[in-house]
């Protein structure tokens, strides 16, 4: 098996690194190590690189996976050192392992989200929000943008922390293949619902990536 | 420690490509206590996509940083949409690196590597809260210097910038970091630290000189106005290039810029002497590098970038002599790492399909040649020496190659130039198109060919036997433009112009004087910035501003000027001497070619820099 799955973290202002833009980083990344990656066939071959799941633009992550082809037996340790070694700060490798998990199956992820208020925000309020039957937004998608439901993406809410100016939560959110929310939507709508009282400035971190395993959800890895 | 980057940050959330503003890219050096430091702010004064391709700012960036007591920082033009965000929350000008605001720093330095860049200059001082005038800046306040090619005649920036540095920024930009060193332990006042340095060579300090004018509004005299500093000021060269730093790291960027690619300096200078070509002139002579140092030099690029590509740079990449020897060792060490190299910048007249076999492994792209002129007679005024069976048959090379596609540059508004000239660009281009058809299906690819024609509009410049040449008026480039668009009879040739409203405005400050300093701060408050890009190019408010200021920009464009007149830029010495310059303004009218420095040397006078070509002979 050559196939090595590396679960990374993109930190700090390495949030702003477009989906496109990593992978570059890592092929670059990959060179600059030496690591004996392979190459697709065809007229303009490129390095076997697959990212699980992208992760919308502006969001930290402690959980991001990747899959790289290496030649048979690459160490998987020696991955971990050489790259953590030539990739940017932001970015560090955290561990190696087999691809157990299909990105096919990922249904949902958890994000922590910090939010900078202005204004008096009650526990009630915010959880007002979160029982909405309806939250509409538009939501773009390769044919186009159409209308959606947050309502529907949304299956866990929860208040860590509560003071005058900020408000710590975590979600989880659908993601993957078909029904993919990004955290930035919903935060942009629950400004909107909190009016005055919420501010532009707020941070997302993702902590977990989940796919299904038959009836079960179980961590991805 | 710093109080901008939360709101910084949330502007990032805003704009488009907010990766343009974060740093930390592979090999980006980051120095974390400025305080015993001299802290050096790098200004490119253009978007990140297109400073971040520039060569120089990648060699002096990792030089300055490589000394301890220094730390130099980038800083980029902020894209429109960023400076709204920026101007709307109160942030000023930020660097990249620590995002610390440009005006904290000891020496803010532009690079000029375009006139229509100014705005962005005056912009970026805006922003960054550093007073617009020079006269403006008091003790404390940051130093403001500019180089690159359009500093060799910075007169229009005169009242602006502290100090131009004025060629090679190698050895003089630490002759100036150590002069800085030794003023700030001395707590000398500002005047002190320019008077000290203006006794460096290289280093121009305008303040220093009075500048008086005819009635006629042509210059009287340039004069020093205090002891000890020089009358001329000469420029800087790197005598041996194998004994300076050599470029064998560079940033990595995340996003994708201009020139994303390892590039490998190969020489400077140029031996050809093209009379409008200012590159040409300003970084004689010839200096090239071994092979052996550009080896090394790549081999350490491939392993510290990691890029696909690599990419040699020089003004005529095939003069360098050891050129095939350099391509071989290269695919060396390249080919296994799938590492595609590109060769900018190939001659027609020794063009060989060989080269270009080797270097294109994978793709065929298309191909671009720069005749520059439409007619040999055109062609022998401006000293472009190809000739038209140099054109034709490289043309057919590259055909029987598999090539099917040519881009062609020319110049429209040339000295002398004539509707016949003009024509002519139509029928040499008529003419590779008849190439292509001639030569039998079997052996050329693809049943079509594609010829892209592109013209700008000539700008005289300084320094060039062109700088006394006035430029054609914006309605005779137009004119020119629509004749060789009417001649063009076939769809296979495709035709690409330039406005010719920002090559009026490229002449006026390419030969301006300190008169236009005033236009470029009236043009800066009307909101005038990145002039270089169409969407933001607004001519009516250049047009105002030097209405406001009372300066006829046809001053400066339009006019013949003879040869006795005192230029803005007389007190510059760039080795090449004006009466050289002039001999070379009447051989074009004569329509007499020049040989290249190898053919023969014509005593052009940057010999006095005791290097390069000039001495080729005597060593061999
Ligand atoms: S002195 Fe002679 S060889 Fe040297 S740059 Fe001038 S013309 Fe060329």
């Amino acid at each position: 098996m050559s196939k090595i799955r590396l679960k990374f973290s993109k930190m700090g202002m390495g949030k702003y690194i477009s989906h496109l833009d990593l992978l570059r980083t890592f092929t670059r990344a990959i060179h600059r190590a030496g690591l004996p990656v392979r190459y697709s066939q065809g007229f303009n071959p490129h390095q076997l690189i697959t990212f699980s799941l992208p992760l919308a633009l502006g969001v930290t992550s402690e959980t991001e996976f990747v899959d790289i082809d290496f030649e048979e037996g690459t160490s998987a340790v020696e991955v971990v050192e050489k790259l953590n070694g030539s990739l940017p700060p932001d970015i560090r490798i955290l561990n190696a392992s087999e691809p157990k998990c299909k990105a096919n199956d990922i249904v949902s992820a958890r994000y922590i989200i910090k939010m900078d208020l202005c204004g008096l925000v009650s526990k009630a309020r915010l959880q007002e929000f979160f029982n909405l039957n309806e939250i509409l937004a538009v939501k773009k998608t390769k044919r186009g943008e159409k209308e959606i439901n947050l309502r529907d993406y949304i299956t866990m809410y929860d208040l860590k922390e509560l003071t005058e100016n900020t408000a710590k939560f975590e979600v989880i959110l659908l993601a993957g293949g078909e029904n993919n929310l990004k955290p930035d939507i919903l935060v942009a709508k629950l400004c909107e619902f909190l009016g005055s009282c919420a501010t532009e400035s707020y941070e997302i971190h993702r902590t977990e990536i989940f796919c299904k395993d038959g009836e079960k959800v179980k961590n991805f890895y | 420690m710093n109080c901008y980057k939360s709101k910084f940050e949330a502007c990032l959330k805003k704009v488009q490509k907010p990766a343009r503003y974060i740093g930390n890219e592979f090999n980006s050096v980051h120095k974390d206590d400025f305080s015993n430091l001299v802290s050096f702010a790098f200004c490119f004064p253009d978007v990140y996509e297109v400073g971040m391709s520039h060569l120089g700012m990648k060699i002096l960036y990792q030089m300055m940083n490589e000394r301890e007591d220094t730390v130099c920082e980038r800083v980029f033009a902020p894209w429109v949409d960023m400076e709204d965000e920026l101007r709307k929350n109160g942030i000023p000008l930020l660097s990249l690196e620590s995002h610390l605001p440009v005006a904290d720093f000891d020496i803010v330095g532009f690079t000029l590597q375009y006139e229509m860049s100014y705005s962005n200059v005056l912009n970026m001082l805006d922003l960054a809260g550093i007073p617009l005038k020079s006269a403006d800046r008091g003790e404390g306040t940051a130093f403001v210097c500019a180089g690159g090619p359009c500093a060799y005649n910075g007169e229009p920036l005169a009242d602006i910038v502290d100090f131009f540095i004025l060629g090679e920024g190698e050895e003089v930009n630490n002759e100036i970091l150590d002069a800085y060193k030794v003023w700030k332990a001395q707590k000398g006042k500002r005047v002190e630290f320019l008077e000290q340095i203006s006794r460096i060579q290289g280093v121009y300090v305008p303040a220093f000189y009075d500048v008086e004018y005819n009635q006629d509004s042509t210059i009287k005299s340039i004069t020093p106005n205090r002891e000890g500093v020089p009358a001329k000021i000469k420029k800087r060269i790197i005598k041996e290039l194998d004994n300076t730093y050599i470029l064998d790291k560079m940033i990595v960027p995340f996003m994708d810029i201009v020139h994303d690619r390892m590039t490998l300096e190969i020489f400077r200078g140029c031996i050809r002497g093209c009379r409008f070509c200012q590159a040409g002139y300003l970084y004689r002579p010839v200096r090239e590098h071994s092979t052996q140092k550009l080896i090394d030099a790549a081999q350490k690029l491939i392993d510290s970038t990691g890029y696909e590509e690599m990419s040699l740079s020089s003004l005529s990449t095939s003069d360098f002599t050891c050129l095939h020897e350099l391509i071989d060792e290269l695919l060396k060490i390249t080919v296994d790492k799938r590492i595609n190299l590109s060769l900018p910048s190939l001659r027609v007249d020794n063009f060989s399909m060989e080269l270009m076999e080797k270097v294109q492994t994978v793709k065929k792209s298309g191909l671009t040649f720069a005749p520059e002129a439409g007619t040999q007679r055109l062609r022998d005024v401006i000293n472009k020496n190809v000739l038209e069976e140099d054109l034709l048959r490289t043309s057919r090379i590259a055909f029987e190659g598999g090539y099917n596609r040519i881009k062609l540059y020319f110049m429209i508004g040339l000295p002398t130039e004539t509707e016949e000239d003009v024509k002519g660009i139509a029928e040499l281009a008529q003419k590779v198109i008849d190439v292509f058809y001639s030569i039998p299906k079997e052996i050329r690819r693809g049943r079509s060919v594609t010829v892209t024609v592109s013209t700008s509009s000539f700008v005289p410049k300084p320094f060039t036997p062109f700088q006394w040449e006035p430029q054609n008026r914006i309605e005779t480039l137009i004119e020119k433009q629509k004749l060789l668009k009417d001649n063009i009879k076939t769809k296979s040739i495709s035709y690409n112009w330039h406005q010719s409203h920002v090559s009026f405005l490229e002449a006026v400050f390419a030969k301006g004087d300190r008169r236009l300093s005033d236009v470029l701060i009236a043009a800066q408050q009307k909101g005038c910035r990145f002039d270089g890009w169409d969407e933001h190019f607004e001519y009516e408010k250049w047009l105002e501003a030097f209405k406001d200021c009372g300066v006829d920009p046809e001053f400066y464009a339009y006019r013949k000027i003879d040869h006795a007149e005192i230029l803005p830029w007389d007190h510059i010495d760039i080795g090449v001497k004006k009466e050289y310059l002039m001999k070379e303004h009447d051989r074009a009218y004569e329509e007499v070619t020049t040989p290249s420095c190898r053919e023969k040397c014509m005593g052009c006078g940057a010999a006095s820099f005791g290097g390069g070509v000039c001495f080729e002979q005597n060593q061999a």
